[in-house]
């Protein structure tokens, strides 16, 4: 067994009446890449939330390498995280965005790594303002961010949306490469023949529930299917629940 | 939160609003200077563009750049620095970057046209409001979700802050007219900043008719030095309440 | 030692007759008072030194002029110099050592029941009153420089004072530190002009039952009540300035019970009330400037037929006020700065009459206290909203004809910002340049210092 990475005991989360998420306990061990999928409104983004300090859970705990979390913001040291949608502030460049966010993670050059920057073509548009970018590069920009502080755990959410293809795959190739160096990679996609190759293991959510957490290979073979979107619904006993292509709670 | 303060500095210096901020109060300020011909007159006419635009304009800004950074903000959350460093260093950004429009646009031109006293009060009672409401608007941005429902908030406390207090004060003061309720007024009006820096400025630019009968009791307090020490602290509650709120409520507040 | 010289005869007035020019130097052995008893009608005697004889009475018709450094102390035995003579002159000395009194009205310089009295050049050195004239008639005052000690309160007297006097002319003096610079009671026919008053304890000009005076072009400034001119017939008023008098009951210019006044190119500025009627009749007030006072304008209900035309109206807290419902007063051809009317036929006046009366005026007449919302966006609205429906204040309030821009400079020299007084007596006067005084200000009318005011002795 692998070294855990990070814990969820009991974890829930209740706006107002209606519990987001409820009784997550689940482990994330050190090289390994977990795509988190579920339908809308599952609870999978309420779960990355907790997880990076954006939400403060109502019940539970979630430790990061042994410690549990709470208002000390050090732990996020450790993540890096490309959200769905990427805003910036608009009258910066991208240099600055990126130099800012070296400042704020207080690292120094020697700690970054700046190979995306050249693999996603962004060496040209770092003296262009973060305003008159295209949603695409600006998702490039997410990507660069998240990555270049080499971080032990990578969240990403829906990172494959708003990129080309190409860019796309490169960015889970990066992942790819972070799980094999030892890092945690946590992926909430729709598009799962995306990530299928890539996810070690799959975990569904509904109705803020974990309905399970396993290998790909065990999902697979307990379906008896070659694909992963064949075999959810059969794991589930159903058709998968029709899930919106963007958006999350 | 220098870091934050810093970069969101930079993005502020190049923001249009900003600067079409300063260049109306520039303009307005110059503008009157100009038309007027007299300086000390010119001063008076924007005693009431001050007191009345710099709060709108604080609120309003304050809270569209707040919601429209939320996903910036998000980002930087999600950083390795605390809730607090972010709040501070955006809201003391917001907060001198307006003062610096301010600076230019209405400072120069007093100090160009009349750099004196009541002019120096005028700023210094401007650059109050700015805070004052900066820290209001960083409120409203964080208990309000929605920045239709944001902003109309905003418009709702300027309204109130501007007009309708006033209003209300006066309604109080003829509905007890038989009462003495004169001890009441001046610490009722004061109570409001905006009222409050009205007052500071007004204490220098009606000197003449302050020193009349009712006048002097108002000159009498906010002219000595506990009065003036008093009408500071007030302003600094206004600052530091809402600022503390505003702290408190991102801290726990899901993003 | 006295040097005796013979001058060339000279004419005067009553015949023919050779006058003597006598030195007096008050080191020598005789008496000052036992000098005056031997010149003749007519002399004149040059005073050198510090003479110090208790009161000293002047009872022939003579010249007395101090050289440079004289001085006449009194050492507070009383009265100073007494003058019960015609046609006496007393020139270029300083004078002081009066005797403060609650009794007795004693004064540097004092004239009793004399004609053609002059008393110019001199230096009235902290006097309980200082000039006093009492039935004096065609005297001149002109040149003197009359300053009080207001450090300790009460102790000062008036700074000119004429009593039962006619045909004066007080001109081209400075009055500061008294209790009124200048004060008139049944003066007649006598004219007031260039001259400074300020920095005095109550007013800086007090007339009383005094008749036919003029009085022009003088700078009365920061006076503890300003200017009162009371109980008084045909009085003309041009070209004066009247400044930073504050205070409760303070006033630039109070005018009580006069009928028949002129108030022509006057500036009124940075005073609680700048100009306050009351109970008058037929003042006509013409260019004056009303800038930065609390109430530029108080015109009591019980002043009629009065009229102002052509002033201006800049920068007060509030144009005009009155305490009644009635009006029996016309105002015509004004300008208000706060006129938001048009002009569509540019004729220069506006097209809809100006109502000076704002709500907020009357609002502060009935409550003081809320004067507190001054200059408040709530205020300026109802304020608007009074001048364009008016509901409250009286019918005839209000100018037909308000001016679109101020009245042209040119026709009121009271606009000049700048009054120089020079000194050119060539009395031989002890103070070398005399008294020159220029005043002057700046733009800067708020800040402490924006008085630049100066005595150049």
């Amino acid at each position: 067994m692998s070294e855990v990475r990070i814990r969820f005991d009991n974890v829930g989360k209740r706006y107002g009446r209606l519990w987001a998420l409820r009784g997550a306990d689940l482990t994330f061990v050190k090289g390994e890449v977990v795509m988190l999928i579920g339908p809308n409104a599952s609870g999978k983004t309420t779960l990355i939330k907790c997880l990076l300090g954006l939400v403060r859970s109502t019940e539970g705990r979630i430790s990061v390498d042994g410690k549990v979390i709470g208002n000390d913001p050090g732990y996020r040291r450790s993540i890096g995280y490309m959200p769905q949608i990427s805003q910036f502030p608009t009258a910066l460049t991208v240099g600055q965005l990126l130099d800012m966010m070296k400042d704020v993670r207080g690292l120094d050059d020697s700690a970054l790594d700046d190979s995306l920057v050249d693999e996603l073509g962004m060496r040209a548009h770092m003296d262009k303002r973060l305003g008159t970018l295209s949603g695409g590069t600006r998702q490039k920009v997410s990507a660069v961010l998240a990555f270049r502080s080499r971080p032990q755990i990578l969240v990403m959410d829906e990172p494959t949306a708003g990129l080309d293809p190409i860019s796309a795959r490169r960015v889970l190739k990066e992942a790819g490469a972070l799980r094999d160096s030892g890092g945690t990679v946590l992926i909430t996609s729709h598009l799962m023949e995306e990530v299928e190759s890539l996810a070690d293991r799959v975990a569904y959510l509904e109705d803020g529930h974990l309905r399970f957490l396993l290998p790909v290979k065990e999902i697979l073979e307990l379906t008896g299917t070659q694909r992963l979107a064949n075999a959810i619904p059969a794991m589930l006993g159903g058709p998968l629940k029709e899930a919106d292509p963007v958006h999350h709670v | 939160m220098f870091k934050v303060f810093k970069y969101t500095l930079i993005d502020l210096a190049r923001n249009r609003f900003v600067l079409g901020y300063a260049l109306l109060m520039l303009l307005v300020a110059q503008g009157l200077f100009v038309v007027e011909g007299d300086p000390a007159k010119a001063l008076i006419s924007l005693v009431q563009v001050v007191l009345t635009l710099v709060p709108l304009i604080t609120l309003v800004f304050t809270v569209v750049y707040l919601y429209d950074s939320l996903e910036f903000t998000q980002l930087l959350a999600v950083q390795p620095i605390g809730r607090r460093s972010i709040l501070a260093g955006q809201l003391l950004a917001l907060s001198s970057a307006l003062l610096v429009a301010q600076a230019f646009g209405l400072g120069l031109p007093l100090l160009v046209h009349t750099p004196d006293l009541p002019a120096l009060i005028l700023s210094l009672s401007g650059s109050g409001l700015v805070l004052v409401f900066a820290a209001l608007g960083a409120l409203i941005a964080l208990k309000q979700r929605e920045k239709a429902r944001g902003v109309g908030v905003a418009l709702f406390i300027w309204f109130l802050f501007v007009l309708v207090y006033d209003a209300l004060l006066m309604w109080l003061m003829f509905a007890f007219s038989d009462h003495p309720i004169e001890p009441l007024v001046v610490p009722l009006a004061g109570i409001n900043p905006v009222d409050l820096a009205r007052i500071m400025v007004m204490l220098q630019i009606d000197l003449a008719a302050m020193m009349g009968y009712s006048g002097a009791v108002y000159k009498n307090f906010f002219g000595s030095t506990i009065g003036m020490g008093v009408a500071g602290s007030i302003l600094l509650l206004w600052i530091l309440i809402p600022t503390m709120i505003a702290f408190r409520v991102f801290q726990r507040k899901d993003l | 030692m006295i040097r005796a010289f013979a001058l060339l005869p000279l004419l005067l007035s009553f015949g023919v007759c050779s006058a003597t020019s006598w030195e007096y130097d008050a080191h020598g052995a005789e008496r000052f008072k036992d000098l005056l008893q031997r010149i003749a009608i007519g002399d004149t005697v040059r005073i050198s030194g510090i003479v110090q004889e208790g009161t000293i009475t002047i009872n022939r018709p003579v010249t007395i002029w101090g050289r440079e450094g004289a001085v006449i102390d009194g050492g507070e035995k009383g009265e100073v110099l007494v003058v019960l003579a015609d046609d006496v002159t007393i020139r270029g000395l300083t004078i002081r050592g009066t005797l403060v009194s609650n009794l007795e009205d004693y004064a540097g310089i004092k004239v009793k029941e004399c004609y053609r009295t002059v008393i110019a050049g001199n230096f009235m050195d902290r006097c309980f009153f200082a000039i006093y004239l009492s039935g004096a008639r065609d005297a001149l005052v002109e040149h003197n420089r009359v300053i009080g000690d207001d450090s300790v309160d009460e102790r000062m007297a008036n700074g000119i004072h004429l009593w039962k006097c006619n045909n004066a002319t007080i001109r081209h003096n400075l009055s500061e530190r008294h209790r009124d610079g200048i004060y008139f009671e049944f003066v007649t026919d006598s004219r007031i002009h260039d001259n400074v008053s300020r920095n005095n304890l109550r007013y800086g000009l007090h007339f009383m039952f005094s008749h036919r005076d003029t009085y022009e072009d003088n700078l009365f400034l920061n006076n503890g009540a300003g200017v009162a001119v009371m109980y008084s017939k045909v009085i003309e008023m041009r070209r004066n300035k009247f400044l930073s008098n504050r205070g409760a009951s303070s006033y630039g210019l109070l005018l009580k019970e006069i009928n028949d006044g002129e108030i022509t190119d006057n500036v009124f500025r940075d005073n609680t009330t700048g100009l306050m009627v009351d109970g008058c009749n037929r003042i006509h007030a013409q260019r004056n400037e009303f800038r930065y006072n609390g109430w530029a304008l108080k015109l009591f209900a019980n002043a009629t037929a009065c009229s102002f035309r052509s002033n201006s109206f800049l920068g007060n807290t509030f144009d005009v006020s009155t305490n009644g419902e009635l009006m029996l007063n016309e105002m015509m051809g004004n300008y208000w700065d706060r006129y938001a009317g048009y002009d569509l036929d540019r004729d220069g006046f506006g097209d809809v009459p100006h109502r000076p009366l704002g709500f907020f005026t009357l609002l502060v007449e009935r409550m003081p206290y809320a004067m507190v919302f001054s200059r408040s966006l709530f205020v300026s609205l109802l304020d608007r909203a009074e001048r364009l429906i008016p509901s409250l204040s009286p019918e005839a309030m209000k100018d037909d004809r308000p001016l679109m821009r101020p009245p042209d400079p040119k026709d009121g020299t009271g606009r000049k910002d700048t009054v120089t007084m020079s000194n050119s007596a060539g009395s031989g006067s002890s103070f070398g340049s005399g008294s020159g005084i220029s005043y002057c200000w700046s733009q800067r009318i708020r800040s402490k210092s924006w008085l630049t005011l100066e005595a150049h002795v």
